[in-house]
């Protein structure tokens, strides 16, 4: 019994079928390619191949921890939980390889099992979601909070210092050029990309984001889907954590400090949006060289350490702008 | 459990106290003629508060006031607040709420800012507090009864100490880069005052750039990286405003496969720091002795409770002073490797032998 003012409605909605790559995805890496050639043209040492090797090594931990916070973004939750489930996972892994603090030595097996500590605190974070329905804000900050207690725990006022040759290696030995980490990243988000693109997980993470209602009215039982992502958030997270270790050689607390925000600022620059539904793994890539070309760019160029904060952040709003500008028509609320 | 009567547990206690504070004996008889100093040296109660114990400064620091507790067979209350401000305030004022009569605070405000509220807490509970390296530049513990002390050190001094360290490292002539901390802080801004003053004495040397890592390891690593990528072989030095800058620097050489062909110098004596010193990685760090500034605290709050140091007894320029920091090469690292409190440093009167001046 509808109208037909209704039907004329519902069917200007529906969005157009995409042809190829559509203008929407265009902005983020046409703003990548001009900023990077923007610091090429100005300084030498920027565009030298070891300055390139440099911002894909930089880029390597971010991309690996916004590659897991993408598929949150994507279902339309938010998730602030990466610095207490990266110190975890670090402490957890220095303390499981070789170090200087007992005499463990699991070798990859610690790696895997600090990064299954990572997916079991993003599986405590969206359990938390969805049995006791608190907004994935507040669970995702408590999780955090809990995971540094867990790495303060296990430091327990001596840093460990890791001795073991194969996670040191990550960082200093090299393959075709780039870093073992660098490879690691690499790997993480064509994995990404596959689940996104190929798995039911992926493929609800999507729609729960665009729609989740009518996901739950056509009999999908969406609460095992959400935790599975965050879940997977939690390894991408906990694998950051080792990744940040092996880089400074060291367990530490702090190992991801800072990463909540820089991985959710390079997912949305990337053109993932924060109300879900959008983007995807590819995205957030393009948002994090964004980002870290624009961060080694500025120092390149010798900007004062006074000017590059409020550069940097002029940029990137100015970054996001433009890449929501083909999507302003749709007349969303922003809030 | 033994139990001992009130005045026989007392005199035990202040026979102990006088016994290991032969020196103060004096001070302790003449006690009583004003409010202050009437406690019973065991209804002193001992507060250290920092950030978190995950900084192993700030573990060192509660473990220093751990030893002077033991010393005067007290027990310190550990309190961390997460560096948060907020936390930091509510902590001070369940503790204000308590019995605050004997009460000794030695307190690590989070910012100058944060100074303030406590010290007007202590005044008006009558808690006896010392507070160390950020107070505001106006408040001071002269127009205060329970504060009786505030403790920093000369960040100008120590960035130039290791400068100086830095410069002789690599022959006095050569290019350094330096990581500054978070650019905002007054640490941040002494330290890089201290070596651009060591510049100036070192005129060969050049500072090829200037960045900031925020203190932090992670950062350090990034951008000595991108440094590194910039002025290649230029870089004969880098100067870090802590250690833990020092430390990612240390790393970013490593992976750059450089590592040993540049000195590396910070600040703040962290184990990881005085290992790369033993190891002839690291060329030098600035200590201000964190178990000592953990123990000294307490043990100054602790003389006045007790009324073996009289509030008027204590010069001026001790109640808000500069205290001497130590600078840590290959030479002297031994010595700095087990961080140790020794008990002299806290009998009351020694607790300001360290004291090199007072705030400008």
């Amino acid at each position: 019994m509808t109208s037909p003012a209704e039907d004329v409605d519902v069917a200007a909605a529906r969005p157009q079928p995409r042809r190829g790559v559509s203008l929407r995805d265009a902005g983020p890496p046409i703003a990548l390619v001009v900023v990077f050639l923007v610091f090429a043209a100005l300084s030498s040492q920027f565009r030298s191949i070891e300055n390139i090797q440099n911002i894909l090594d930089a880029a390597a931990v971010l991309g690996v921890v916004t590659c897991g916070i993408t598929f949150v973004l994507m279902m339309g939750s938010i998730d602030l939980s990466s610095p207490g489930v990266m110190g975890a996972s670090a402490l957890a892994v220095a303390l499981l390889v070789q170090n200087n603090r007992n005499d463990n030595d699991f070798g990859l097996l610690g790696v895997a099992l600090a990064v299954a500590l990572g997916a079991a605190l993003g599986a405590l974070s969206g359990s938390a979601l969805v049995l006791l329905k608190v907004p994935s804000f507040m669970t995702t900050l408590g999780v955090s909070a809990i995971g540094l207690g867990i790495a303060t725990l296990m430091f327990s006022g001596v840093q460990p210092n890791i001795s073991d040759e194969m996670l040191g290696s990550w960082a200093t030995e090299r393959l075709i050029g780039l870093s073992y980490l660098t490879w690691i990243a690499i790997g993480c988000i064509l994995l990404g990309w596959l689940i996104q693109r190929y798995t039911r997980l992926g493929r609800y993470a999507f729609a729960i984001g665009g729609a989740e209602e009518v996901l739950s009215l056509s009999g999908v039982k969406v609460a095992p889907y959400k935790v599975a992502v965050f879940t997977l958030a939690g390894a991408f997270y906990g694998l950051g954590g080792v990744m940040v270790t092996s880089q400074l050689g060291a367990g530490l607390v702090q190992a991801g400090d800072g990463y909540d925000f820089s991985a959710i600022t390079a997912a949305v620059v990337g053109g993932t949006l924060l109300i879900g539904g959008r983007g995807g793994v590819l995205h957030s890539a393009v948002g994090v060289l964004l980002i870290v070309v624009l961060t080694n760019g500025l120092v390149q160029i010798g900007v004062s350490p006074y000017w590059q904060g409020g550069v940097q952040g002029f940029i990137v709003v100015a970054a996001v702008a433009a890449a929501v500008i083909p999507q302003r028509r749709r007349n969303q609320v922003v809030k | 459990m033994i139990r001992i009567s009130r005045p026989a547990g007392a005199l035990l206690s202040l026979g102990l106290a006088a016994a290991a504070l032969a020196g103060c004996s004096e001070a302790a008889t003449s006690g009583g003629s004003s409010d202050a100093g009437a406690c019973d040296p065991a209804d002193v109660q001992l507060v250290g508060q920092v950030r978190n114990e995950s900084n192993p400064y700030e573990a060192s620091w509660l473990d220093g006031g751990d030893a002077f507790a033991e010393s005067v067979d007290l027990e310190q209350q550990r309190l961390t607040y997460d560096g948060d401000s907020t936390k930091q305030q509510e902590q001070i004022r369940q503790l204000l709420a308590g019995d605050t009569e004997c009460l000794v605070m030695n307190v690590l405000p989070n910012g100058d800012a944060d100074t303030t509220p406590i010290v007007e807490g202590a005044e008006q509970a009558g808690a006896y507090l010392v507070t160390q390296w950020n107070k505001p530049a106006e408040l001071s513990p002269l127009d205060y009864d329970y504060w009786i002390s505030h403790i920093t050190y000369d960040g100008v001094d120590s960035g130039q100490q290791i400068g100086d360290a830095l410069a002789e490292a690599i022959g006095g002539s050569g290019g350094i880069i330096a990581l500054q901390g978070v650019l905002d802080t007054a640490a941040a801004k002494d330290r890089f005052a201290g070596l651009e003053a060591s510049l100036e004495a070192n005129p060969d040397m050049k500072l090829l750039d200037d960045q900031t890592a925020n203190f932090s390891r992670d950062e350090a690593l990034a951008v000595t990286k991108t440094l590194l990528a910039k002025h290649g072989n230029d870089i004969k030095g880098i100067w870090a405003a802590n250690d833990d800058m020092a430390l990612g620097a240390l790393q970013a050489l490593e992976q750059a496969g450089r590592a040993g062909d540049v000195a590396v110098v910070g600040i703040d004596a962290v184990p990881d720091a005085l290992t790369a010193i033993e190891n002839g990685e690291m060329t030098a760090t600035v200590s201000s002795d964190g178990p000592w500034q953990g123990g000294v605290g307490l043990a100054i709050g602790y003389c006045v409770a007790t009324g073996e140091l009289e509030m008027e007894d204590i010069a001026d320029e001790d109640r808000a002073f500069y205290a001497e920091q130590f600078l840590i090469n290959d030479e002297n690292v031994a010595d700095f490797a087990t961080p140790e409190t020794d008990s002299a440093d806290f009998e009351c009167d020694n607790v300001f032998n360290r004291a090199v001046g007072p705030l400008s």
